[in-house]
């Protein structure tokens, strides 16, 4: 029984009030790579705020992407899984390849003012059922003897379902396959 | 804005110690401005934007202690994914303000395209993968040596419509102020590298030829550089590989 193969997508926040040891390092490596790679942007030093920046240089855009060079040895820290996140039982148990980095806010004066988000995006997962107002959910492949391991997931602030892929209906030999519509 | 204001104004005579955490609390929505940040002082233990306070607490042995990694733009050898002809970079940076004497400890960076004209680069809403062998493809960062090099290993680049073949080249002083953004230009001509590669290298997938290639003197950047200043020397064979060699003056 399912309802469908669901991805998680967890967007971390990162700033000056982060506190644990993993997001004050990114923190510190991400401000430390934009001061440098602003500056190829930014070369009459016109610009203090990021938002300035990509407003009036609009090939900033792609400071998100060069910046993302800073956070990537972090990530792979993390062995693949999705930080912070835990199931009912208080264990990380989100297996993810995918993310996102994305610059929210950051000054070149200010580094208060820097602020940026990690989007997890997990890998694929079996949405079994909803009970109560949490997830039943399984990461496949996990088995023993025979039996599927489930986890109970209750969706925090700043985690979505980012996609959804409905199973045919029984008797079909569609099943785990797109519907239209 | 005006509201935004108006609540700061209030905050700082109420006295920010006591109100801190509320304005920490609006922060969760983090996707405009942080115009209430000034109320910093010691008073932000209540941290600003774990998502998490409200789930369960984990309850598993702690990972390893996460340790400092430079950013994965820190690499020799920027290949990633990429194919195409073996290429060797090798930049020497000079200080004009030191009678052109080695530059030790600048950190240089460098992009360039594929052979297909490409660059790693990400838009829009795209993901990337942790697998950072191919997501900063042809980028590197590298550090001087006591002679002022640094040396790439990289693929020969290609080419695309209105540019000349080129790197681009971002040189720092060694606490990441910008000393330079230059580019380095490839020579010319029926034996240069340039054209060999283009019309001789498709079995290493350089399929374009020289039709369209817009020449240096044609070039928006390396037009006015008449006495080639931003041309490199480039040496070698498409089996064995090119090399090529460099100087950048800058003022440090």
């Amino acid at each position: 029984m399912q309802k469908g193969m669901i991805r998680l997508c967890y967007r971390k926040v990162i700033d000056v009030h982060s506190v644990k040891p993993w997001d004050k390092l990114v923190f510190e490596d991400t401000y430390k790579e934009f001061l440098m790679q602003v500056q190829l942007y930014n070369q009459d030093k016109k610009y203090f705020s990021f938002s300035d920046i990509i407003t009036y240089v609009p090939a900033a855009e792609k400071l998100h992407f060069l910046v993302s060079a800073a956070v990537i040895g972090y990530l792979k820290q993390l062995q693949g899984r999705v930080p912070d996140l835990v199931n009912n039982l208080g264990r990380l148990f989100l297996p993810f390849k995918n993310f996102r980095f994305e610059i929210i806010n950051s000054d070149v004066k200010d580094k208060s003012k820097h602020q940026v988000a990690v989007n997890f995006f997990t890998d694929p997962l079996v949405w079994h059922d909803t009970i109560n107002n949490m997830l039943l959910l399984s990461v496949p492949g996990n088995t023993e003897n025979g039996e599927l391991l489930t986890e109970l997931f209750t969706l925090p602030p700043f985690v979505s379902i980012y996609s959804l892929k409905i199973p045919a209906p029984y008797g079909t030999t569609e099943q785990g396959k797109d519907l239209p519509g | 804005m005006e509201r935004k204001l108006f609540l700061k104004n209030g905050l700082a005579a109420l006295g920010l110690a006591a109100i801190a955490p509320l304005a920490n609390a609006c922060k969760k929505n983090t996707d405009g401005s942080t115009d209430t940040t000034t109320t910093t002082s010691g008073t932000d233990s209540t941290g600003g934007t774990s998502s998490t306070t409200c789930s369960t607490t984990p309850t598993e042995t702690a990972g390893p202690f996460p340790t400092i990694t430079p950013s994965s733009l820190v690499k020799s050898n920027i290949v990633g994914d990429r194919t195409g002809v073996a290429f060797t970079i090798k930049i020497y940076i000079k200080n004009k303000n030191a009678s052109c004497a080695a530059l030790a400890g600048a950190i240089v960076d460098i992009w360039h395209c594929d052979k297909d004209g490409y660059y790693s680069e990400y838009g829009g809403t795209s993901m990337q993968t942790v697998d950072y062998t191919s997501v900063h493809f042809l980028r590197g960062r590298q550090t001087t040596d006591s002679n002022g090099l640094v040396t790439f290993t990289s693929i020969f680049p290609g080419w695309y419509t209105s540019r000349a073949t080129h790197i681009h080249v971002h040189v720092y002083n060694s606490s990441g102020t910008s000393l330079l953004v230059t580019q380095i230009a490839f020579p010319e001509g029926s034996s240069s590298a340039v054209y060999l590669v283009n019309t001789t290298g498709s079995s290493y997938g350089y399929t374009k030829g020289m039709t369209g290639y817009t020449y240096n003197s044609s070039d928006t950047v390396f037009t006015d550089d008449s006495s080639g200043l931003e041309t490199a020397t480039c040496t070698g064979n498409l089996s064995g590989g090119y090399t090529l060699a460099h100087t950048i003056n800058v003022s440090a």
